[in-house]
């Protein structure tokens, strides 16, 4: 998508002003990509209040082979980083959104060798009471091989072996309906090398080309215990 | 933890190098004969061997880096060079007609994993998608002066090279000397840790296995994989138990303990494994009869109906033969004698040495190999663009499978240290551990092999 095709549907949605309100250096850095409402399993929208600080959401955007993290912080607040990704290059990562400014959202893959939340089993959690390869409470841990990130710090490895930030996604907050909805992402490149590494199994689970197709107006967003069957807590 | 290296000291090398090797093509072959290698302490090569032709290459557009052996460390390094340093013309020497995976390979024994998760991995995507260039040829020989590596299809100038063979077996230090009594044994017997068609037969011993006693033995010394032989043993007695055959595993152990994970491995040998799994410390083997199916110990005679004997080990003959190995002072396992933080030769920084050759006190593992793979290749970026770098310590993040039965698994992950007063690598540090077995755990080891396979294999 365009930009001008972008300022088009930010300007027809109850989230335009938010498009533009966000941190200047992400609105350059992210990809610009349709907006897409939370919503629950049953297709209502997700209120902000319904997030949980326990465990991660996990939604698909802004393909639907792309899985998101959305992250209750808590009492914390997300600050925004200048980082830096190999594959998409500068960016700054958004602030949090939501009445508490404590609400982000990363995609769900890791940055080191790509582990990825899948219906069997995702090696890649936000841990929210701490873990014994987390170190602390509320970081974002991935079993494979260990690398811990920190969801208030624009996903900045803290750990392990990961060269490289989590990507974040960025989300605005509707005050009037408490909704969220997921409005761009850095990570473009990176979405790139992912389809080409998971090509086969991806087919297999959403068809040819179907990884590639953007979300929709809505992405339901379901808690990661339900998402997959088996989380490892290291 | 980190440590700078001397750049007047790096200066000087290159510049030592660099003078040697025209004055060496200036005088020619009489001068290769003779012996002529840049300085070094490490042992003389033998003569350098060559088919006398040169390999058929394109035109190098930069420096060129070959790399020899197509395991995980060479993959690695292959792939992530050219990522730090695209000007880099990276050259993969492999013997191997086809890859498969050592680590991992004991998950296939008890049905864990096929033989696909192990194989289905192409050299040829791996160059493609990496931007080099693979060869399936075997080296052969070297010489240092005129920066040429030989290979059975032909000569390869280099710029740099990485030497990354692997490791050999060390039958003599299991007592036994005679080589027809070597080969006898290996074919009969063979560990598992050295090449895939090892894992062939052992997965056909464990299919075939109806009964009696499986021997497994432990050596001493920086084997390859700590907790392999363990968890070898635990998973062939989860196989027993499965199929109720009568018979055990008898594990015979050269180390007073178990070398690593040992709270998670002596839990499954008590709780999983009682009257299925013998475990035998301090039993060092010292002969084995192939003909009698009988390993000997200092004290006992063990007779067996299978089994796979784990000799001590050393680094690739290769490294032996081609004249960079450490002087026993320095390794007892004739690894290379390079240097302990960036990984030339001594004396020559444009040869490096990987992987399970190298002679620091690392676990000799997939993930310690992946993790130093990453660091071999900033350290020839650097080199190759005249610029320092901070050494980083390798990872050893190891998953063992103590049952099949369902699959669970315990495991350990941890860093290294650098000591720079007296120029070592220290003990291990930063580690994590679970040794509670789990079926989370069990799921985590396939994805971490998945990992591995994608960092060498992918984009």
């Amino acid at each position: 998508m365009d930009r001008r095709e972008f300022v088009r549907l930010c300007a027809g949605t109850a989230v335009a002003a938010a498009c533009w309100r966000g941190a200047p250096a992400f609105a350059e850095a992210a990809a610009d990509f349709a907006p897409a409402r939370l919503v629950k399993a049953d297709g209502t929208p997700l209120q902000a209040a319904e997030v949980g600080t326990a465990e991660a959401m996990v939604f698909a955007y802004p393909y639907r082979g792309i899985p998101c993290f959305l992250v209750n912080l808590g009492k914390r607040m997300a600050r925004p980083v200048a980082l830096t990704s190999p594959d998409d290059g500068d960016y700054t990562s958004p602030p949090g959104v939501g009445p508490h400014a404590n609400l982000v959202a990363f995609v769900a893959i890791c940055t080191h060798q790509l582990s990825y939340p899948k219906p069997a089993d995702s090696m890649i959690r936000y841990a929210a009471a701490g873990s014994p390869t987390a170190g602390a409470p509320g970081r974002i841990v991935c079993c494979t091989h260990g690398s811990v990130f920190d969801p208030a710090a624009g996903g900045v490895r803290i750990s392990g072996p990961a060269p490289n930030p989590l990507l974040p996604v960025r989300l605005a907050h509707d005050a009037a309906t408490n909704g969220l909805t997921a409005t761009g992402s850095v990570g473009d490149q990176f979405f790139e090398r992912f389809f080409r590494t998971y090509k086969p199994d991806l087919i297999d689970r959403f068809g040819p080309g179907g990884y590639r197709q953007p979300v929709g107006d809505t992405t339901p967003a379901v808690p990661l215990g339900e998402y997959s069957a088996l989380v490892p807590a290291c | 933890m980190t440590d700078q290296v001397n750049r007047r000291r790096f200066l000087k090398l290159s510049g030592t190098v660099l003078a040697a090797g025209p004055v060496v093509l200036a005088a020619g072959p009489a001068a290769l004969a003779a012996g002529a290698q840049p300085s070094g302490n490490a042992t003389k090569a033998a003569p350098f061997v060559s088919t006398h032709r040169t390999l058929g290459l394109p035109k190098p557009k930069g420096p060129r880096l070959v790399i020899i052996g197509g395991g995980t460390s060479g993959l690695t390094i292959a792939k992530y060079a050219k990522k730090e340093y695209p000007q880099f013309d990276v050259v993969l020497v492999e013997k191997r007609c086809m890859y498969s995976s050592c680590f991992a390979s004991n998950l296939w024994y008890p049905g864990i994993i096929d033989l696909e998760f192990l194989a289905d991995h192409s050299f040829l995507d791996a160059a493609h998608n990496g931007g080099y260039i693979h060869v399936n040829a075997t080296c052969i020989g070297l010489d240092r002066a005129s920066r040429t590596v030989a290979t059975n299809e032909g000569d390869i100038k280099y710029d740099f090279l990485v030497v990354a063979p692997g490791i050999s077996y060390d039958y003599d230090k299991i007592g036994v000397h005679d080589v027809g009594e070597q080969i006898a044994l290996h074919q009969a017997y063979p560990a598992g840790f050295k090449y895939p068609t090892e894992h062939v037969t052992i997965h056909r011993k464990v299919r075939e296995f109806e009964g009696g006693v499986f021997i497994q033995t432990v050596p001493s010394g920086n084997y390859r994989c700590l907790p392999a032989p363990y968890e070898r043993a635990c998973l062939i007695a989860s196989v027993i138990k499965h199929n109720k055959l009568k018979g055990k595993v008898v594990i015979l152990d050269a180390n007073p303990e178990i070398t690593i994970k040992a709270p998670g491995f002596h839990a499954a040998f008590d709780e999983l494994y009682k009257g299925i799994l013998e475990w035998h410390p301090t039993s060092a083997v010292t002969g084995v009869d192939v003909a009698n199916r009988t390993v000997k110990t200092e004290f006992d005679n063990y007779k067996f109906d299978d089994a796979a004997i784990y000799p001590n080990i050393r680094a690739a003959t290769l490294i032996e033969e081609l004249g960079l190995m450490a002087p026993p002072t320095k390794s007892n396992q004739k690894e290379a004698d390079i240097d302990i933080r960036f990984y030339n030769l001594v004396g020559d920084e444009r040869v490096y040495v990987s992987g399970d050759s190298r002679p620091m006190p690392y676990s000799k593992s997939g993930n310690t190999s992946n993790s130093e793979g990453h660091y071999v290749a900033k350290v020839l970026a650097a080199r190759a663009q005249d610029k320092d770098i901070t050494w980083t310590s390798p990872q050893t993040l190891c998953y063992s499978m103590v049952d099949a039965f369902p699959k669970q698994a315990i495991w350990v992950d941890t860093y290294y240290g650098y000591d720079a007063a007296k120029d070592a690598i220290t003990g291990f540090k930063d580690t994590k551990v679970d040794n509670t077995r789990s079926e989370a755990n069990g799921t985590a080891y396939l994805e971490w092999a998945r990992g591995l396979y994608r960092d060498m294999f992918k984009a």
